[in-house]
């Protein structure tokens, strides 16, 4: 079996985070090669090396025998690499065919354009992936899902050796995934080496031969996917202890605060959501990516206003058609995206801080900066956050100190509940503590957490209940719970439930 | 059908205006008056033709006018020399190429934002074109007016050479590469550098091509009258922009045919006319141009809108 | 990671680079023109481009949000020709004409606002499409001639006469430019437009009341424009339709220059200041230029046609600089990294 792609002990860090730590990685011809790790564990990292996107700080790259000292993507292209990325970049305003057709032919700017080749070439890669979309329909008019086909037809069509698919099935229906299926195994017979990253276990034994684990940004071994089931599939996956001591409850929790009922909301994929949590509470929600938990607590918080059930805070029902709203009946939202929506990166800390809070500090809305600085100041000391001074813009910050800051614009707006969306994600070990120590410490004065996590550890010594979602519904709720009880909940395998 | 669903829009307005004209104002159709009246708006048609390929790449060019005004009096000034008529006219495109690269580089290579930068090169060359002429009419020698021909021959080419331009350019933004570049860059400028198509160097030659379009508008423009006014293009912007955009260019780029624009072209240059035909004053016309730009894009937001709460 | 204080050191440095300009500016002016520290002259200076600080005040805001509005030079004709027929036509009183054609601004700027922030629309097409309409507007009203002339002495005086040995509108400027400095510098409303101009998203998310503050600064340019047409009528002692023509470009030449980002989110009203008042001084100096002969041209004669030319050619330099500023800031971060 010839090598197709060969990583030999490829490191990554940004910043102070080390995505990736010594990982290596092989592909031979005519394999299907899954790639699975919690999110987190480096698996984007490492696709955005191998498509050329991201420099390594070291390690090796061999395609086809060859060490390529520079991968950038247009290499990567030209040595048969192609990736399905979950955000399709296609056009929205043409055609599906000429989309395809513009990504596969490189055409001379007076070359006239074949709209019947196109056409017939569209029509033939849809139906080898057994899509039904039309190739005249323009791409804005597909769904997301649908999107997702037509690439995958692109790299079908540009004639890759090597096709990575970062989890195409994560939209599709049961239909199309067959249909995928198929074409994964036509490219397996081509001799094409495909790298499948997917969580769903059944698809893994269903298509991959080998498969290789990573987890926190290390490569916890290559195994051939007969020799596994699923449980020790998870254990894989999951496997290190609960090394990190959590800060534990010692307090008894309050009354129910917060009451959702039946919500749901047909925009974002929400249906019929029903739990509470009382105040002290620390719950937290488990689930894979594309579960439905940014969406639950982007309705929460009034982004994307739900369409039926019920919120009620304090035995009040509120209706929440704006962040403004939310915070005013004393909902916060630290979100996921720290750089694009949690802290603004060109203003002074201390903005950033009261930037939620306006109408507690400033009174007629005018600013005062001593009562600022002095805010400020406290919040600074209570969460420990280092910078050099308030003045020093939000972007000059570590990425724990930065999500601090985040944290502190919300604590700001004295909120009754407090939800948490990944708040540790690409912050490093020493910062993460703390923050852990601030969640519990601000369940014990009495505010209600719901704490959004794809870190199961994380998720388990944190929590005091946790919820598991899945495709849009809370599926789950447990008291206490281990890893692999969660996992095989996010993941909807029977099997492992017990 | 609902791809086209503007230029049908558009279309069936223009029908209307015509059958009530033909209707109430019968003498709007007498001949001689008519292609005249078409002969003069095809400059404006071939500078609509031009921003509406700066639109679809998502940008804007408002120192068109100017750029228009600077071609026609270098030309002028070139045939009043003593320079023979093709040579002159080739100097206007020279020129618009000149003038239209020089935006493109601004914004495609630096980056700048189209709309400020054009802002400034349309004050520039107005006042470039103010110093020189200092606001003097410019007499042509006598081969100039009509290529030389007789009026009629003259008019005719004028309309034939702008419908030859306007078929060209249809086909080549349809089945040519180039066009489809175009689009995509307009669509995602995004997936576009991903897919290895070069956005920047589109957004260069369109711009680029801007400039010659600006070039061919003016020498036609030229034909039409024995001397030129160094402000001849003064306002002519914001004409080609609202046709463009009423024919159905999306301002938020790649959507929209010339075919189009030679719709909303012809629908806003008819309404001044129209106006006096009706017996109502034309001192509406830019205050229709505006509304008529407002509710053009207003529609295509409410598209948007809809489209996004479909998903 | 230093990148962002080197940027607000520059702006500041930036303020200093301007002050040195108009240092310049004055020094030259004074040795090559004739009269021009004088009095009367600096007087002038500000006299004739107190319209232009109005509209370069209103449009910091806009700009700081990230947006544009092409249409305060227009508006400044509709509002003229609004007064005129106010006072003229229907012999109003100069003071309520004035109140009303404010409102009528604040109308017009409304109607960006509603399109801008409530229809979610791009400013630069909105703000055009308007530019066109209010102008039309005006022309409609007069008929594409008629003008408005003959206001009272009373009113006359505003646009001519000094208070305080400073011309009348200059106060009018400073109230205004006081207003907007307390806005933008001051209050939570002017911190808010900062927040939305680095990223609308984020400030959506902080709770920010993005619309409503987006469609006050649209509504202020409009007003504020009203009150520039009215000073112009006064001055002029004459109410025309296209009375502000091509004002918008050097309001947004006097902003850039100072300083603000037309990416939003940077700059502050000190800067669009003194980039109003350099940009005042070339316009006036330039015409000052005593008689010098080169190659037989009268370099006055030449000097005095130059100040258009010269604000195109300026604004092109200041984002071009701008631009290149900030590549080189983003070097030097992408090297400490």
């Amino acid at each position: 079996m010839k090598t197709l792609l060969k990583l030999t002990g490829i490191k990554k860090s940004f910043g102070a985070v080390r995505a990736l730590k010594g990982v290596s990685f092989e592909l031979v011809e005519g394999e299907v090669h899954a790639l699975l790790g919690e999110n987190g564990a480096g698996k984007s990292t490492l696709i955005k090396v191998i498509t050329g996107a991201h420099r390594p700080d070291g390690g090796a790259i061999e395609v086809g025998g060859e060490e390529i000292s520079e991968l950038t993507p247009a290499k990567a292209q030209e040595l048969g690499i192609a990736c399905i990325y979950q955000q399709p970049a296609l056009f929205p305003d043409l055609s599906v065919a000429e989309n395809i057709g513009l990504r596969l032919e490189k055409l001379g700017i007076f070359k006239r354009v074949g709209w019947g080749d196109w056409r017939q070439k569209a029509e033939e890669l849809l139906a080898r992936i057994g899509a039904e979309i039309s190739p005249v329909a323009e791409v804005s008019s597909l769904s997301m899902p649908e999107q997702q086909l037509v690439e995958i037809a692109c790299a079908l069509g540009s004639g890759a050796r090597i096709v990575i698919m970062d989890e195409p099935t994560a939209s599709l229906t049961q239909k199309e995934q067959h249909l995928l299926f198929k074409v994964v195994r036509d490219l397996r017979a081509q001799g094409v080496g495909v790298v499948y990253i997917s969580h769903r276990l059944e698809e893994i034994f269903a298509l991959a031969d080998r498969v290789t684990v990573l987890r926190d940004g290390e490569s916890v071994g290559t195994n051939p996917v007969n020799g596994l089931n699923e449980s020790q599939m998870i254990r894989l996956m999951v496997g290190r202890d609960v090394e990190t001591i959590y800060p534990q409850a010692e307090h008894e929790l309050g009354e129910v605060l917060l009451k959702v009922e039946s919500l749901s909301c047909a925009a974002s994929g929400l249906e019929g959501l029903n739990f509470q949590i009382r105040a002290g509470e620390i719950f937290g929600l488990a689930g894979l990516v594309g579960a439905g938990r940014t969406e639950l607590a982007r309705v929460l918080f009034g982004i994307t206003p739900a369409d039926g059930g019920s919120i009620s805070l304090n035995r009040k029902l509120l209706e929440i058609s704006s962040p403004r709203q939310a915070i005013l009946h004393g909902i916060a939202y630290v979100p996921e995206d720290r750089r694009k929506h949690g802290v603004i990166l060109e203003m002074a800390a201390a903005e950033n801080m009261t930037m939620a809070s306006h109408s507690r500090w400033f009174k007629g809305g005018i600013l005062r900066k001593g009562i600022e600085t002095e805010a400020g100041r406290e919040f600074v000391e209570a969460l420990g956050i280092k910078l050099s001074s308030l003045a020093a813009p939000g972007g000059s910050l570590s990425g724990g100190n930065q999500q601090k800051l985040s944290v502190a614009r919300w604590l700001a707006t004295q909120p009754k509940l407090l939800i948490l969306d990944e708040p540790t994600q690409g912050v490093d070990v020493g910062a993460k503590g703390e923050i852990h120590r601030i969640v519990r410490d601000l369940a014990k004065q009495g505010m209600a957490v719901l704490m959004i996590s794809s870190d199961l550890p994380e998720i388990l010594g944190m929590s005091d209940r946790i919820g598991v979602m899945r495709g849009g519904k809370l599926v789950e709720i447990f008291e206490h719970a281990d890893a692999e009880q969660v996992m095989a909940a996010a993941l909807g395998s029977e099997e492992v439930k017990a | 059908m609902k791809r086209y669903s503007r230029e049908l829009t558009v279309g069936g307005a223009l029908v209307l205006l015509m059958i009530s004209l033909a209707i109430f104002a019968p003498n709007f159709f007498d001949t001689q008056p008519m292609i005249s009246r078409l002969a003069s708006q095809m400059p404006a048609l071939i500078l609509a033709l031009g921003v509406a390929l700066v639109i679809i790449t998502r940008q804007i060019d408002v120192s068109i006018g100017s750029q228009f005004g600077m071609c026609a009096v270098i030309a002028g000034t070139a045939a009043a020399a003593g320079v023979p008529m093709p040579l002159a006219m080739l100097c206007a495109l020279v020129a618009g190429a000149l003038m239209g690269a020089a935006n493109g580089w601004l914004v495609a290579g630096l980056g700048l934002p189209s709309i400020v930068v054009t802002l400034a090169t349309m004050v520039i060359w107005q006042e470039v074109l103010r110093l020189w002429q200092k606001g003097l009419l410019l007499s042509l020698p006598d081969g100039v007016q009509w290529f030389g021909m007789s009026q009629g021959t003259g008019q005719a080419m004028v309309i034939g050479s702008t419908l030859l331009i306007l078929v060209l350019m249809a086909w080549a933004m349809k089945n040519l590469s180039s066009g489809r570049r175009i689009y995509a860059t307009g669509s995602d400028a995004e997936a576009a550098r991903l897919a290895g198509l070069a956005p920047k160097a589109t957004t260069f030659w369109v711009f680029l091509l801007m400039g010659v379009l600006a070039g061919v508008g003016a020498a036609l423009n030229l034909v039409q009258s024995p001397q030129i006014q160094p402000n001849s293009g003064e306002g002519l912007e914001l004409k080609a922009i609202a046709a463009a955009v009423v024919g159905g260019i999306a301002i938020t780029g790649g959507r929209g045919t010339l075919w189009g624009v030679l719709l909303g072209m012809m629908l806003l240059a008819n309404v001044n006319p129209a106006l006096t035909h009706f017996h109502q004053p034309p001192y509406w016309e830019k205050a229709i141009q505006g509304l008529v730009i407002l509710l053009a894009v207003a529609a295509d937001g409410i598209r948007i809108k809809k489209q996004k709460h479909l998903k | 990671m230093k990148q962002t204080g080197s940027i607000k050191a520059l702006l500041v440095k930036h303020e200093m680079i301007l002050l040195w300009v108009i240092a310049v500016e004055v020094i030259l002016f004074q040795v090559l023109g004739q009269n021009f520290l004088t009095a009367g002259n600096v007087s002038n200076i500000f006299r004739h481009s107190a319209e232009i600080g109005l509209l370069a005040l209103v449009m910091t805001p806009v700009i700081l949000t990230g947006g544009i509005d092409l249409s305060v030079g227009s508006l400044m004709g509709l509002c003229a020709v609004v007064f005129g027929m106010l006072v003229k036509v229907y012999g109003l009183d100069p003071l309520v004409a004035a109140g009303l054609t404010v409102l009528v601004g604040a109308l017009g700027g409304g109607l960006n606002a509603g399109l801008v922030a409530g229809m979610g629309l791009r400013p630069l097409i909105v703000t055009l499409g308007t530019f066109s309409l209010f102008r039309g507007l005006a022309e409609a009203l007069t008929h594409g001639s008629k003008s408005y002339s003959g206001f009272s002495d009373g009113f006359l005086a505003l646009g001519n006469s000094d208070i305080l040995g400073v011309p009348a509108q200059i106060w009018i400027v400073l109230v205004v430019g006081i207003v907007i400095w307390f806005l933008v510098h001051h209050t939570t409303y002017g911190r808010s437009l900062r927040a939305i101009g680095y990223g609308e998203e984020g400030a959506r998310y902080a709770g920010l009341p993005v619309k409503r503050n987006i469609s006050i600064t649209y509504v202020m340019a409009g007003a504020v424009a009203g009150l520039a047409a009215v000073i112009l009528v006064s001055r002029l002692g004459e109410a025309r339709a296209n009375a502000g023509m091509g004002y918008e470009l050097l309001a947004i030449t006097a902003v850039v220059l100072g300083g603000v980002s037309i990416f939003g989110g940077a700059g502050n009203v000190s800067g669009a200041v003194l980039g109003w008042i350099a940009l005042a001084i070339l316009n006036n100096g330039l015409t000052r230029i005593s008689d010098y002969e080169i190659l037989g041209e009268k370099v006055s004669s030449v000097a005095r046609e130059l100040s258009g030319l010269l604000t195109g050619l300026l604004l092109i330099a200041a984002l071009a600089l701008a631009i290149c500023m900030k590549m080189l800031a983003a070097k030097r971060s992408a090297k400490q990294t």
